[in-house]
C-alpha cells in the first residue's frame, strides 16, 4: 500500500478539508517543521496540514511516552491532528499487538515496536517500510537526519531486504542502579565490579527493617541474559543463523542459580510478580537498593521528583562474571502497521517524536536521557546532565551501547522465535526462585520446552 | 365410500395440520438455528479443521497445510506442559467447586433463616459475583501484593513476615482458589437459596415435633432435599471453572513456573503469544470434548431431576 491510498487523508481531500499539496508543503516546511526545530518558510509556519485527523497509536507503558505526552499538545497544535495513544503493560501490549499485526489489523496508525518482538514483526512483513517516506523531501523535513541515530539502535528495524521499518525512541543500555549507596558505603562497599562482590554486598545489606538488597521486575528474559552471558552461557548456539537453544549447559545452570538467588534470597517480598513500576517505586522510596535494568528504569532514581534517593543513588556497570561483561542493550521504536489507514499522518508523528529537537527537550528538560540520537549524546549539555552525584553516567551508557554494538551479543533477542524461548527463561527462573526445581533441572526443562516450541515454529534444529 | 377412503379423509386434514404446525415451528426456529450455526458451529468446525494444520500466523503457507494432519495431536500426547496444565485444572476445579458448594450451602441455609441481619446481608453476598471478573482479579492482586496490600501492612504491624502467596509455589494455586471461591460462591448460594425457598416446611416441622435437633433436620431433611440442586450447581460450576482466566492472567501469569497454568491459559499463550494457532486448536478440541462430556452430564442430571418431579 502506498501513501496515496491513505483513506482518511483521501477522505479529507475529497471533502475539501485539506489539499494534498498543502499537506506536503506543510510537512516540508510548515508548522510541524517548526516543532521539529527546523527552519520553515514563514508563510507556512502556521499551517495545520492534518486538521481533523485523529491518529491512533499503541505503546507499552514506559517513561519515555510520559515525556512524549507532555510535549504532544505542541505537535497537535502545529499539525492540526489529534493523537490518541493506548497504553498497556509490556507483556499485555506485546500479546495484543502481536495479535493485531498478525491478523493484519488496521486499528492503529502507529505502534511501538518492542525490541524482543522486532525480529518477528519486521521479519513477517507486518510493518510498512519507511524508506519512501524518508526519501520524499515533500513529507520528510530537511535536517531530520535518519543517519544521526546511533547505528546499532536502527539495526532491529531493518528487514531482510534492508528496508527501514521503524525508528528507535530509546537506546536502552543496561546498568546497575544503587538507590542506597549510603548504606553500601556504611557497610564498607563501593560499586561492585564482580558478581562475587555484588553478592557479598547484597548479603550484607538485605533484610534490615524489611529493606531489600535487590529488586527487579518479572521480565527475566530481559533481566537474566546478562548474568547468563557473564557466566559464559548463552541463549542460542549462534543467533541468528543457528537457533539451537543452549540453556542446559553448566554455565547456564550456574548463572540461573545465581540470578534466582538474587531474587529469592535478597529480593523484595513478592518480587517474582513485580512489574517495572513496582520495582522502580521500591527503589524510589528507598525500600530496595540494587536493580540491574535499562537506563530508562534506573535514571528516575535521580531524575524523578518523587525520588527519595536522589542524593544517595549511584550507578555502575552490571558486575562482570568469569566470562566477562555483557550488559544488555536494546532499542524500542515506532513503526507503522502495514494496514494502517493514515500512514502519512503517522509518519509525521514519528518524525516529530524522534526528531532531534524532541529528543533534546525530553533529555534536557525532563531527564529522558536514553536517547538514540548521536547528536544529542555528543551535546556537552547532555553530557553535563549525565554527570550525576559526581559520576559520569554518560560514559557508562556509551560503553554499554558500544560493547553491545561491537560484540553483537544481543542478536539472540531479535530473532523471530525469541519470545517463545524467552518465556522458557521466565518459567525457569520462577521455578528456581520459588524452590520448585534446582537450577540444573529447571534449565534442562527450559531447554527441552524451547526445542519443542521451536520445532512447532518450523525451525530445523 | 369404503373404509379405506374414510380413513384417508380422516388422516388427510390431520397430516395437513401436523405438517403446517411442523412448518410453523421450523419457520420460527430457523433464524435461531442459522445464527447458532454461524456463531457457534462454523467457528468450531474451523477450529476442528485448523487443528489438523500447523497454522502459525507468523509463518506464511501454514493455513491450509494438511501434509501432516495428526502431528498436533501426536504432539499433545507428549507435551508435558499441557499435561501439567490439565492436572492443575483438575486440582483447581475440584477445590473451587467443593469450596463454593460448601460455602454457598452454609450461607444459603443461614440466609434462609430470614432473620433481620441475614436479610440485610443477602444483597451484599452477591457483590463478588456481579463485579466484572477483571475487577475481582485486581482486588485480589492488591490484597496479595505485600508492597501495596493493606493486609500486609497489618501483618507487618503485628510483626508477621508473610510471603506473597502469588509468588510462592506452595500457595499460588491456593491463592487463586480463594479468590475464585470468593467470586463464585454467590452463584451456588443463590441456586440453593432458591431451592430452599421452595422446600415444603411440613417435613421439617414434623421432624422437630418428633424431637429432631436443628443439626439433624439439616442433615436428614434439608440436605437430601438439596441433593439434586447441589449436583446441578456443582456441575455448572465445574464447567465454568474450566474457563477460569482473568484471575490467573492478572494474579500469577500461570506461575510461579507453571503451578497455576491451567489448560485454557496454556492455550491462550500458545495461540496469542506465539501464534501456534494449529496446535492450540488441537488442544482446544480436547478441552471442547471435556466440556461436552460435562455438559452431557449436566443435561442428563437436569433431565433426571425433571423426571423425579414430574
Amino acid at each position: 500500500m502506498t501513501r496515496f491510498q491513505d483513506r482518511t487523508t483521501a477522505g479529507a481531500l475529497a471533502q475539501g478539508k485539506v489539499k494534498r499539496r498543502t499537506i506536503l508543503r506543510g510537512l516540508a516546511g510548515g508548522g510541524i517543521a517548526t516543532v521539529l526545530g527546523l527552519k520553515a518558510p514563514a508563510v507556512l509556519a502556521n499551517s495545520r496540514p492534518f486538521e481533523g485527523v485523529t491518529l491512533q497509536g499503541a505503546c507499552f507503558q514506559h517513561v519515555f511516552h510520559e515525556h512524549v505526552k507532555a510535549y504532544l499538545p505542541e505537535f497537535e497544535e502545529a499539525s492540526g491532528m489529534k493523537v490518541q495513544i493506548d497504553f498497556q503493560a509490556f507483556p499485555v501490549y506485546n500479546q495484543r499487538m502481536d495479535l493485531e499485526l498478525s491478523t493484519r489489523g488496521s486499528s492503529y496508525d502507529f505502534i511501538n515496536i518492542t525490541f524482543p518482538y522486532s525480529g518477528r514483526w519486521v521479519g513477517a512483513g507486518w510493518l510498512h517500510p519507511l524508506d519512501d517516506f524518508i526519501a520524499d523531501a515533500n513529507i520528510t523535513a530537511e535536517g531530520w537526519d535518519a543517519d544521526d541515530f546511533v547505528s546499532g539502535t536502527r539495526a532491529p528495524f531493518f528487514n531482510a531486504e534492508g528496508q527501514t521499518c521503524g525508528f528507535p525512541w530509546e537506546a536502552g543500555a543496561m546498568m546497575a542502579g544503587y538507590a542506597r549507596f549510603d548504606l553500601m558505603e556504611a557497610a564498607g562497599f563501593g560499586i561492585p565490579e564482580t558478581l562475587e562482590e555484588f553478592e557479598a554486598m547484597n548479603r550484607a545489606l538485605h533484610g534490615k527493617d524489611g529493606f531489600a538488597a535487590y529488586v527487579n521486575d518479572k521480565l527475566h528474559h530481559w533481566n537474566f541474559p546478562p548474568y547468563l552471558m557473564n557466566f559464559g552461557g548463552g541463549v542460542f548456539r549462534g543467533a541468528p543463523e543457528d537457533l539451537m537453544p543452549i540453556l542446559d549447559t553448566a554455565e547456564a545452570a550456574e548463572a540461573a542459580h545465581y540470578y534466582a538467588a538474587l531474587l529469592s534470597d535478597y529480593g523484595a517480598r513478592g518480587v517474582l510478580s513485580f512489574t517495572d513500576d513496582q520495582a522502580l517505586r521500591m527503589q524510589l522510596n528507598g525500600q530496595a537498593n540494587a536493580r540491574t535494568n535499562a537506563m530508562a528504569w534506573v535514571l528516575p532514581l535521580t531524575q524523578s521528583p518523587d525520588s527519595k534517593v536522589r542524593e544517595t543513588t549511584r550507578y555502575g556497570m552490571i558486575p562482570r562474571g568469569k566470562a566477562g561483561s555483557f550488559p544488555g542493550s536494546n532499542a524500542n521504536g515506532y513503526g507503522i502497521p502495514a494496514e494502517a489507514r493514515q500512514k502519512e499522518a503517522a509518519w509525521a508523528f514519528i518524525q516529530w517524536a524522534t526528531s532531534k529537537e524532541t529528543f533534546r527537550k525530553i533529555a534536557l528538560e525532563r531527564g529522558g536521557l536514553a536517547t538514540p540520537r548521536r547528536s544529542i549524546i555528543d551535546d556537552p549539555e547532555y553530557r553535563q546532565r549525565l554527570m550525576i552525584n559526581g559520576q559520569d553516567v554518560a560514559s557508562i551508557y556509551l560503553k554499554v551501547l558500544e560493547e553491545a554494538g561491537e560484540g553483537g551479543y544481543m542478536k539472540y533477542r531479535t530473532v523471530p522465535v525469541f519470545p517463545q524461548v524467552g518465556d522458557k527463561l521466565n518459567k525457569a527462573i520462577e521455578r528456581i526462585a520459588s524452590g520448585q526445581m534446582s537450577a540444573a533441572d529447571a534449565m534442562k526443562a527450559a531447554q527441552s520446552e524451547a526445542i519443542d516450541d521451536l520445532r512447532k515454529a518450523g525451525i530445523a534444529l | 365410500m369404503g373404509d379405506t377412503g374414510r380413513a384417508a379423509m380422516a388422516e388427510g386434514p390431520r397430516r395437513t395440520f401436523a405438517s403446517q404446525q411442523n412448518r410453523f415451528f421450523w419457520t420460527l426456529l430457523s433464524p435461531v438455528l442459522v445464527v447458532l450455526g454461524v456463531v457457534t458451529l462454523l467457528p468450531t468446525l474451523y477450529l476442528f479443521i485448523t487443528s489438523f494444520t500447523p497454522l502459525s500466523l507468523a509463518t506464511p503457507g501454514t493455513a491450509w497445510n494438511f501434509s501432516a494432519p495428526f502431528s498436533n495431536y501426536k504432539l499433545l500426547l507428549t507435551d508435558e506442559r499441557l499435561h501439567n496444565s490439565l492436572w492443575v485444572q483438575a486440582k483447581l476445579s475440584l477445590a473451587t467447586v467443593v469450596l463454593q458448594l460448601l460455602l454457598g450451602l452454609v450461607i444459603a441455609i443461614l440466609l434462609n433463616m430470614r432473620t433481620p441481619l441475614m436479610n440485610a446481608l443477602r444483597t451484599s453476598f452477591l457483590i463478588p459475583m456481579v463485579l466484572p471478573p477483571i475487577v475481582v482479579a485486581i482486588i485480589w492482586k492488591v490484597l496479595y501484593s505485600p508492597d501495596i496490600s493493606p493486609a500486609w501492612w497489618l501483618f507487618d504491624w503485628l510483626g508477621w513476615q508473610g510471603v506473597s502467596p502469588i509468588t510462592d509455589a506452595n500457595w499460588a494455586l491456593a491463592a487463586i482458589i480463594v479468590a475464585d471461591t470468593w467470586e463464585w460462591f454467590p452463584f451456588t448460594m443463590l441456586i440453593l437459596l432458591a431451592a430452599l425457598s421452595q422446600m415444603p416446611e411440613e417435613q421439617r416441622e414434623a421432624a422437630r415435633i418428633d424431637g429432631a435437633t436443628s443439626w439433624q433436620v439439616t442433615l436428614y431433611i434439608t440436605l437430601p432435599y438439596l441433593k439434586g440442586t447441589l449436583l446441578v450447581a456443582g456441575l455448572f460450576r465445574l464447567i465454568d471453572s474450566i474457563k477460569t482466566f482473568p484471575l490467573i492472567y492478572i494474579l500469577t501469569d500461570g506461575g510461579p513456573g507453571t503451578v497455576t497454568e491451567v489448560s485454557n491459559y496454556y492455550i491462550f499463550s500458545q495461540s496469542f503469544n506465539y501464534s501456534y494457532i494449529g496446535y492450540s486448536s488441537a488442544v482446544t478440541m480436547v478441552l471442547v470434548l471435556i466440556v461436552l462430556v460435562l455438559s452431557w452430564a449436566v443435561i442428563r442430571t437436569v433431565s433426571g431431576k425433571g423426571h423425579d418431579h414430574g
